[in-house]
């Protein structure tokens, strides 16, 4: 095979080798920790503007321990709360018996749906909630909340909460989408006719008729497992209400203020415009943030109820059995395959278990809209069905429902390589969407903005010398018990979701620029450890050519913030920062007309020069900047006769990628930018044990212009890491009764240092056009490829026992029982000695 | 209640606390220093991690009335008057932290491996922090900080 030289373009040198030795005496960590290639990228504070690879300024709070998260906020005379939860996966509750618990030293107040009701019309769920914020007859998971206990401090809260009483009458339990399916299945939502939650169908016209036709049809059926976010800070409120302004404060650990806010507002029945929510610092959410959930409601309605300020920390077991879960969806899809290779057709069925609720969330849209991935398949037929079963509700999760077709997808290509006797590069390369059909619209409508797809592939590879890989390969299965694997991912991920009633279509935020010349930075989106501080300063300290010591960016605050989704979708590079510097822009235009009236020049003749204005055809005509900002807000009949005062200005940026509308086909853009990745990992699994080891991992990601190169990279090798945890490790295990069997992190195991190899990335920069940035969304693509690429490289190692790995994660004990059926079925004949004597 | 006699970062503190009252607690709730983090409760994440005694501890293993009479050092005892340490600076230079929730754990599991041993090789630095997990970076940049704060901790002696 041959890999012709790619095209890279000028900011394609980013190579980090991670493969660093140990640490001596007497050497510079530099030298062998080499951050890059060019040593002026290393991070520095001096070179502050977009593309910098400037130092993250959160972090010298977070190394000084003086990071401020929604549990750290302490009020005087808070109260705590804790909630009872259901034990019983799908049940009517006979009878909460909450006496004993209100006796116990500290205790406030005992709550359940019924108290709420008597206490206001309130609490009632409103739309976006997924059940009433606590269980009225019924419950549907294990960890469904039936009551919450006020009291004193966080021990005596969690004692009364043990304390309280519930019986319950079982009812049969859901826990297989295929069996909630079924006519006769007992119904979780009395008002629904069936489980299905959410069906969708789209279909091009010639689907079947091309399957018909086919050379081959190639057949998977594959499971994306359920898996929890496990962002390092749980879930968290504080809630404080001023009965004298009518005030409710709402600190939350969220994504979104605004949502939170307009639904306490909703709930409680209060003005929203007398609701602010913050969103302090926030310990990671990987979608697990995302919406509003019921103690978010029912600590807002209790603060206000009881008059006093109110905590509640969610605890690590109710953050795996009782906040959201992601992925679960299983997919059976058929690739119509000419015999070169060439994929003429897709036709996909999908089963998503979306748990205990009654309404959608994105995650099957997404699924069902991308299956066609990185590759040129116009003819396109899915059928997907959400179905509630009695686990908890299925929510946001890092690469949400786009995880789950790249996984099925990538799979699949693989077994089209391997029937077809190509090589998986190659198979891919036949298929990809090629360069020049960008921007290119897919099956479903989806405009794929940008892409080099082709050469992302060969560059990795080049990176991971793939033939010679290949070649080590061969010589390698000599080994007793060890068998080497190679292999290959490609995926696109769509970032910055947008629909209607959904929002996401914009970027928003709003600068000002004090008196003093100092600015003050409203963003709408805020932040959840992507270091948006420090990438939203150097959009504004470029665009006001200002030192980023006079720029601050505040905390995600309902009363300071533009309205917004929230973060999420990996949607900050693609809408907000582009507004960041729609708004810099509006800024110093209005700066500079300013001066220019004051000079008596052209406004196009001047120049921001740090805190002055300086004139390009006469350098020594120049204006104090602190002469603009007094002319602005004090002497405002200095300013240009049609100009208002002030120095406060809103950028928005609409992205002009979306699609809202459906065609007569359902076709729509529901995304703004398509970054994507290619991996080549390597393995050796140890056919004694099952145990895995990668012994490469290479990865080529592009997502557009990197705002802060330093900020992707950290960002992509995290990514990369949760995808090692979501292929290898991490599993939420229902059993049949729908207890979770794993709520701990001793048994809910996340990727520690030890599991992660040396990784090499790479990045090439192909600009989205539809940004004045070129920036693609960074912080889900890494995710995707380890599910696939780990499978893959199982697969082609177990090749001569013709083993098909087809559930996740890829864990010893999973891989052995494949192992070894493998062998019971006489298949091991072709099997070498090294697997034999394994 | 029990009265507990702990010195914290060099300051001497007293409390009356409940016998079962996690040190991580008294930390965070008690006192005011939220640098440890919560983030399980059984002893897996590493978010609370302290030195106790000059070793690092998870915070929520030791019940607050077991430290009576000790020296407890947090995250908040790592910068010198003002001034940030090896290990920190390290961490801010290496791009280390992202959410931030980990880092004072990792930091914490970080200084107590360098308090015993200034050279240490890339593998006592995984095991070092193998009982403090971050979801955020993939550790890489974390294993870098230490072992660049390790070489400039021992270039200075």
């Amino acid at each position: 095979m041959e890999y012709p030289q790619q095209r890279r373009s000028r900011r394609d040198q980013y190579h980090i080798p991670l493969n660093s030795t140990l640490s001596r005496r007497g050497r510079r960590a530099d030298e062998r920790l080499q951050v890059s290639r060019d040593p002026s990228q290393n991070q520095s504070d001096s070179a502050y503007g977009i593309g910098a690879r400037a130092r993250r300024q959160e972090t010298e709070r977070f190394v000084k321990g003086t990071g401020t998260y929604v549990d750290d906020v302490h009020l005087p005379n808070q109260a705590f709360a804790s909630f009872v939860r259901s034990i019983a996966a799908h049940a009517e509750i006979k009878r909460i018996d909450a006496e004993v618990a209100r006796t116990l030293p500290g205790v406030i107040g005992v709550f359940t749906a019924a108290e709420l009701a008597r206490g206001a019309a309130a609490v009632v769920a409103p739309p976006g909630i997924a059940q009433c914020p606590l269980a009225t007859d019924r419950v549907r998971y294990v960890g469904d909340p039936i009551a919450v206990v006020i009291a004193d401090s966080r021990y005596q809260a969690m004692d009364a909460a043990l304390a309280v009483a519930v019986e319950y009458d079982e009812l049969p339990v859901l826990v297989d989408p295929e069996r909630a399916l079924a006519p006769d299945a007992p119904l979780l939502f009395a008002e629904r006719p069936n489980n299905i939650i959410e069906e969708l169908h789209f279909a091009t016209v010639d689907a079947d008729r091309v399957f018909e036709e086919a050379d081959h049809v190639v057949r998977t059926r594959l499971h994306s497992q359920r898996i929890a976010a496990c962002p390092m800070e749980p879930r968290a409120v504080t809630a404080a209400y001023d009965p004298g302004s009518d005030e409710l404060t709402v600190w939350v650990s969220s994504s979104g203020v605004h949502g939170v806010r307009g639904r306490i507002a909703q709930a409680l029945d209060m003005n929203e415009a007398n609701v602010r929510v913050i969103a302090p610092d926030v310990g990671g959410s990987f979608g697990a943030k995302n919406g509003v959930f019921p103690e978010e409601i029912i600590l807002a309605y209790l603060a206000r109820a009881l008059r006093r300020p109110l905590k509640w920390a969610e605890t690590r077991i109710e953050h795996l059995s009782a906040s959201k879960h992601g992925r679960d969806q299983t997919h059976e899809l058929e690739l119509a395959v000419r015999s070169d290779g060439r994929i003429l057709g897709l036709r996909d069925r999908i089963v998503a278990d979306m748990g205990a609720t009654a309404r959608a969330d994105n995650s099957l849209t997404s699924a069902f809209l991308y299956m066609s991935g990185p590759y040129d398949i116009q003819t396109y037929k899915v059928d997907a069905y959400g179905v509630a079963t009695n686990k908890a509700a299925h929510g946001s999760v890092r690469g949400i429902g786009k995880a789950d077709a790249a996984f099925v997808l990538e799979r699949t290509m693989d077994v089209v390589a391997r029937e077809l006797g190509i090589d998986p590069i190659e198979v891919r390369l036949r298929n990809f969407i090629p360069e020049e059909a960008f921007p290119y619209r897919t099956a479903t409508g989806a405009n794929l903005d940008s892409g080099r797809y082709h050469a992302c592939l060969h560059r990795a590879a080049e990176l991971a010398g793939y033939e010679q890989l290949r070649r080590e390969q061969a010589a390698l299965q000599d080994r007793p018990g060890i068998r080497r694997g190679i292999g290959v991912s490609f995926v696109i991920e769509p970032t910055n979701a947008a629909r209607r009633d959904f929002g996401g279509g914009y970027g928003a935020c709003r600068l000002r620029m004090e008196l003093s010349g100092a600015v003050s930075v409203y963003p709408n989106v805020g932040q959840q450890g992507q270091g948006h501080v420090t990438t939203i300063t150097q959009i504004v300290a470029e665009g006001l050519r200002l030192p980023k010591e006079m720029i601050h960016v505040f905390d995600s605050d309902s009363v300071l913030s533009p309205y917004g989704p929230g973060t999420g979708s990996s949607r900050s590079s693609v809408t907000l920062m582009p507004a960041v510097h729609v708004a810099a822009d509006l800024l110093r235009t209005k700066i500079l007309r300013i001066a220019g009236h004051r000079l008596g020049l052209d406004p196009s003749d001047l120049r921001l020069d740090g805190v002055t204005i300086r004139s390009v055809t006469h350098p020594d005509r120049t204006l104090p900047l602190r002469e603009v900002t007094q002319t602005a807000y004090l002497n405002i009949d200095r300013l240009p006769p049609d100009m208002e005062p002030a120095l406060e200005v809103i950028g928005y940026f609409v992205n002009p990628n979306i699609v809202y509308e459906h065609d007569e086909m359902g076709r729509r853009n529901e995304f703004a930018a398509y970054p994507y990745e290619a991996v080549i990992a390597v393995i050796d699994l140890d056919t004694t044990t099952g145990a895995i080891e990668i012994v490469k991992y290479v990865s080529v990601h592009d997502c557009g212009v990197m705002l802060n190169p330093q900020i992707v990279l950290t960002q992509h090798l995290g990514c990369i890491a949760q995808g090692i945890g979501a292929a290898l490790y991490e599993e939420l295990r229902y059993d049949d009764d729908g207890h979770l069997m794993n709520g701990t992190f001793m048994d809910y195991l996340l990727p520690t240092v030890n599991e992660i190899p040396d990784l090499v990335v790479d990045h090439m920069v192909t600009p989205t056009p539809f940004t004045p940035l070129g920036a693609k969304g960074a912080g889900e693509t890494g995710m995707l490829s380890p599910p696939a690429a780990l499978g893959n490289a199982i697969e082609d190692a177990l090749r001569p026992l013709g083993v098909e790995v087809r559930e996740l994660p890829y864990t010893p004990d999973r891989l052995l029982r494949l192992i070894k059926a493998a062998r019971g079925n006489g298949s091991g004949t072709a099997v070498t000695e090294g697997i034999a004597r394994g | 209640m029990v009265n507990v006699c702990v010195r914290v970062n060099g300051i001497e503190h007293q409390a009356e606390v409940e016998p079962r009252l996690l040190l991580v607690h008294l930390l965070r709730d008690v006192l005011g220093l939220t640098g440890a983090h919560v983030g399980c409760v059984v002893g897996r994440c590493g978010a609370c991690t302290v030195l106790w005694r000059g070793k690092p501890v998870k915070s929520c293993m030791v019940f607050a009335v077991q430290t009576d009479g000790t020296e407890v050092t947090t995250v908040e005892g790592l910068a010198r008057e003002g001034e940030l340490s090896a290990l920190q600076r390290a961490f801010w230079e290496y791009d280390a932290a992202e959410c931030g929730y980990c880092t004072p754990g990792m930091l914490m599991a970080a200084h107590g491996l360098l308090q015993r041993n200034r050279t240490p090789t890339e593998a006592e630095i995984k095991r070092a922090i193998s009982g403090n997990l971050c979801r955020c970076t993939g550790y890489v940049n974390i294993v870098r900080a230490i072992q660049a704060a390790a070489i400039e901790v021992s270039e200075e002696e």
